[in-house]
């Protein structure tokens, strides 16, 4: 970037989750090819000369996967609306809105996220209404309100990127507030806030690991329940390993393909 | 000129930066069709000053009348008011995930509901009128300055404002690329806009201005024509000012 009056791309970086892959290490021999590639050829190597019981592990755990998306997916939706409107909050120049985004901020950041999912869980649980919940909700609102706190920052740090002069040049034209938000500000945030969206997502992924206490038979407690009747821990763990493994550094080349994408208007 | 009916009315605003008095009193006619140029050493307050017409900056007294509207009254619609206001800005302030075009059409589409063809009609012209129609379709970052700027000049006028607001236009630009943008706004001018413009460019200031205004430490020190400014001077401060930029 050298034109003058050209704002430059704030990256976020929160340092969790995968390495997202960037343009420069495109090439063939790089870390991320070489975990894959690495991970996917023992996998199949542990499959054909020991199938038994590698070949029956690895068809035990797709339930598990799917779960483990299912709860991430679902995840993720919550957070993001949650970390938008906190976002929003801690920006706003309403004193209540901010002070209760900000408490809640707050609150969420200090208590470790296994503390956090048992508490709402069991809460939830005294509540009449949400006593018929299924563990896969609660894990799901667990997750959501935890992670909507790292989201709303991520959602601040993105809408605070944007130089002050969008919104002076949005105002000067008569847009309101709100129009300011939707029609310049937020399709600019977008991209700084989308890698450390998706960095969240690969770290909320594998947090996801942790409902596996919820009786939300996720991959690893698909894993847990094959090695308890199995007694073969090691080699369980081995796959639930790689099957995560696999999964998160899938995600993280899919986040870095959409970061180049959502860069068009730059030139390079 | 057209007439002597004012358009913007200043009276005796007062803004601090916390200790700073950016403002000290500040009282200004405008009248329709008149350009007036505020010129003055940084710090002075003449962007702020600038900048309150169309309330990009809080006041702490005083009140100012655009077209009819205290636009620092409460229950004063700021966003309709800022519609009859074109801002131009030292740093351009392009819309960047836009197109050209774009930037022009958004406005008058969002706010005025003029239908995407016709509004588009509209912004080819004044692309035409600012010298760059064959730029349309691209990205602001692939402007040079100058470009970006004149740009942003169409952008304001798409709305079809009654007064444009200049905040130091040529600051950021290089020197080569100052002559494009003020002779489009020489055209405007010749066009009998009514214009406010905050700037270092004397010859400009010489060339269009009906007044010029010297404001130091946050007060207006002179007003005068062009020729009496630049002449006779009345006031010490603009001596000496006037002798260490001419």
């Amino acid at each position: 970037m050298t034109q003058k009056g050209v704002q430059t791309v704030v990256k976020i970086n929160i340092g969790d989750g995968a390495a997202i892959p960037c343009k420069k290490d495109s090439g063939l021999f790089t870390a991320w090819w070489l975990t894959f590639l690495g991970a996917i050829a023992i996998i199949i190597y542990l499959c054909v000369v020991e199938p038994e019981p590698y070949w029956r592990i690895l068809t035990f755990l797709p339930d598990g996967v799917l779960v483990t998306f299912q709860v991430t997916v679902l995840s993720i939706i919550l957070s993001l609306m949650l970390g938008f409107i906190t976002g929003l909050g801690r920006l706003s120049r309403n004193r209540v809105f901010n002070l209760i985004a900000s408490t809640y901020v707050e609150i969420i950041r200090g208590i470790p996220l296994l503390v956090q999912l048992f508490y709402i869980y069991y809460a939830l649980g005294r509540i009449n209404l949400f006593q018929n919940l299924p563990p896969l909700a609660a894990a799901v609102v667990a997750m959501g309100i935890c992670y909507g706190a790292y989201m709303g920052e991520v959602f601040r740090a993105g809408i605070q990127s944007i130089d002050k002069g969008q919104t002076e040049a949005a105002r000067s034209l008569g847009f309101s507030r709100a129009q300011t938000m939707m029609l310049v500000i937020l399709p600019q945030a977008w991209r700084t806030i989308l890698p450390p969206v998706g960095n969240e997502f690969i770290a909320l992924l594998k947090d996801s690991s942790l409902v596996s206490i919820l009786a939300v038979s996720d991959l690893l407690r698909r894993g847990r329940e094959f090695a308890s009747e199995s007694f073969l821990y090691f080699e369980t763990y081995t796959m639930v390993a790689l099957v995560y493994l696999v999964i998160t550094l899938f995600l993280s080349k899919a986040v870095s393909k959409m970061e180049q994408r959502l860069n068009y208007y730059e030139r390079d | 000129m057209n007439g002597t009916r004012p358009i913007i009315e200043i009276s005796n605003v007062y803004k601090f930066f916390g200790q700073l008095q950016a403002l000290n009193d500040i009282t200004l006619t405008i009248n329709a069709g008149e350009k007036v140029v505020i010129i003055g050493p940084s710090g002075s307050g003449k962007s702020t000053l600038l900048r309150t017409i169309n309330r990009l900056e809080s006041i702490d007294s005083g009140s100012i009348v655009v077209n009819g509207k205290d636009i620092y009254a409460r229950g004063s619609d700021i966003n309709v008011i800022r519609q009859e206001l074109g801002m131009v800005f030292q740093n351009f302030n392009l819309f960047p995930h836009k197109t050209v075009l774009d930037n022009l059409i958004m406005a008058p589409m969002k706010l005025k509901k003029i239908p995407r063809l016709e509004a588009k009609k509209l912004a080819l012209n004044l692309l035409d009128k600012v010298g760059i129609k064959d730029k349309a379709n691209v990205y602001p970052s692939m402007l040079s300055g100058g470009q970006q700027q004149r740009v942003a000049i169409a952008r304001a006028l798409a709305m079809n404002p009654k007064i444009m607001l200049f905040d130091e236009p040529t600051s950021a630009l290089d020197p080569e690329m100052i002559g494009e943008v003020l002779d489009v706004m020489v055209t405007l001018a010749n066009e009998g806009m009514t214009m406010v413009v905050v700037t270092h460019e004397m010859g400009f200031a010489r060339e269009v201005a009906d007044r010029i205004i010297f404001m130091d430490r946050g007060q207006i020190v002179e007003v005068g024509t062009p020729k009496q400014f630049f002449t006779q001077p009345e006031q010490p401060r603009t001596q000496k000012f006037l002798s260490q930029i001419l």
